[in-house]
């Protein structure tokens, strides 16, 4: 997906909210987008996503099926959680009968299927908002501060969708400005100002590429680290590395093929052990 | 689409904002009706034209129901014309719906003048009725929020637009043309006998003008906002 000179604005006589904005961004990749509070930020993903058009220029080579979670969910409404998901499945055209119940249980909504949207918690009613997004799969994922209100559990599933999805080729724009990104190694980020969009590539390793022991840490670590070797059960080790980093902590090293579903720069995996290792510093 | 269609419609019903416009439809029916039986022509016609500012507030009401974040869900699964499109479906299903609820109410306390030509007089009505729902969906659509922006404005429109159906409808009046045909039907079929064919064609002609014209102006004005 690729923005050529977008200008955007809201009304014909406002000041432009984005200017001369250029960017580009791949399948598989992910963005960040970076910015003070009011910067835009909502505005470039909103017109990324296609909800807003812009005023000059173009953005091209948009993936057919997007998924837009946007900041806030629309609560009211008078459907309860899953009777809304139903209905935008059949709006989608979904034609896997099983979508909105694999949804509803992997983002933890089942026991809220039956309640109302406007009495859903502000957490809860943002799982039903990333839901709707995810009813096909998505080639574009635009994810507007989705951490807003999850709960640390909660939180620790978007690292792991945004991985599936770009895994499968799509493209993942998210909004932060929580500082939650630590949880997407690998991402490039757009930070939006008045200037219009700076692009930068994702941060530099700081860790070596080989197993790192205690005595190897690298100097630049902060001093109050410790190394913390955690043995997990391969079915739940990508939940726990993904719970890991949600929760700051970097992951040095997975040792498991298999469980290597959110690769990033720091991490090697040797497949020689059969027992998945982490370990962890903090 | 459809399905989209029956979500706005259940968004509306549930929602609890179709009261305002029930209440208004019950005390029109009321004072058309008040006065004792009438031939089913005239009292059609009179219904048709009085159902028309209604037609339209439920219009807006119906479309403004739905959050703008919704109906910009909505719009990137299904497309800007669908969206669109959708809206105004929803808003003639239900104005139809009115519109045969008020043309069976009253033969619950004998309205309608029975010893006249009734397939004739019900032929006619239901043709006033046609015509009067297409004109005020549109003009509803044109005053919803997605249009407007903000509710001044959405107000202005739609009250501008139904004084103007009448003022510029009265017989006599120097623009008829800007408005749609509903005051002239009304008129046609108050007149004693059965309108001409050429009378009838020529106001549904005109109505399908005016609706292409302001439907088109809506789909313009929804092109760039979402």
């Amino acid at each position: 997906m690729r923005f050529d000179g977008v200008w955007f604005r809201y009304a014909r006589r406002a000041d432009w909210t984005l200017r001369e904005v250029d960017a580009t961004a791949a399948p598989g990749a992910t963005v960040v987008v970076l910015g003070r509070n009011g910067a835009g930020k909502s505005t470039l993903l909103q017109l990324a996503a296609g909800v807003l058009r812009p005023g000059r220029g173009v953005i091209s080579d948009r993936p057919p099926t997007i998924g837009w979670v946007p900041e806030r969910f629309p609560a009211g409404q008078p459907f309860t959680a899953g009777e809304y998901l139903r209905r935008m499945a059949r709006i989608r055209g979904v034609t896997d009968p099983h979508a909105v119940d694999r949804w509803t249980e992997r983002l933890l909504l089942t026991e809220h299927t039956g309640t109302r949207l406007a009495d859903l918690s502000k957490g809860t009613a943002q799982k039903v908002g990333l839901a709707q997004a995810l009813l096909l799969p998505p080639g574009l994922l635009v994810l507007d501060e989705p951490w807003e209100g999850l709960d640390a559990v909660a939180r620790t599933l978007i690292p792991e969708i945004v991985a599936e999805v770009t895994a499968a080729g799509g493209t993942v724009l998210v909004s932060d400005h929580r500082g939650e990104i630590t949880a997407l190694p690998g991402a490039i980020h757009w930070t939006v100002s008045e200037h219009g969009v700076h692009a930068s590539p994702p941060p530099a390793p700081d860790l070596p590429t080989s197993e790192p022991s205690v005595s190897e840490l690298p100097e630049s670590d902060p001093p109050d680290e410790v190394i913390v070797e955690v043995a997990v059960r391969r079915s739940e080790a990508t939940q726990a590395v993904a719970e890991l980093r949600a929760a700051g902590h970097r992951v040095l090293r997975i040792e498991d093929a298999d469980v290597r579903r959110t690769p990033s720069p720091t991490e090697t995996t040797p497949d020689r052990e059969a027992r998945p290792t982490q370990r962890e510093s903090r | 689409m459809m399905a989209l269609v029956a979500m706005r419609v259940a968004g509306f019903v549930r929602g609890g904002r179709a009261l305002a416009p029930l209440i208004a439809v019950l005390v029109e029916l009321g004072v058309i009706y008040g006065g004792g039986p009438s031939p089913a022509a005239v009292a059609y016609g009179y219904s048709a034209a009085a159902l028309f500012p209604v037609l339209a507030w439920l219009t807006k009401l119906l479309l403004d129901t739905e959050p703008d974040v919704q109906r910009r869900l909505a719009r990137l699964s299904v497309g800007p014309a669908r969206e669109a499109v959708a809206g105004v479906l929803a808003a003639t299903l239900l104005s139809l719906v009115v519109c045969v609820a008020a043309m069976a109410a009253p033969w619950l306390f004998h309205g309608i003048d029975t010893s006249t030509d009734l397939g004739t007089g019900i032929a006619l009505g239901v043709l006033a009725h046609l015509l009067a729902v297409p004109p005020a969906v549109a003009v509803g659509a044109l005053a919803s929020r997605a249009v407007t922006g903000s509710v001044r404005m959405g107000l202005t429109v739609l009250v501008v637009a139904a004084v103007l159906v009448v003022v510029l409808g009265l017989s006599g009046s120097f623009a008829p043309w800007l408005v749609p045909p509903v005051m002239a039907t009304a008129r046609e079929l108050n007149d004693p006998g059965v309108p001409p064919a050429g009378t009838l064609a020529l106001l549904t002609a005109w109505a399908a003008a005016w609706c292409a014209v302001a439907f088109l102006g809506y789909g313009w004005l929804r092109r760039g906002r979402s």
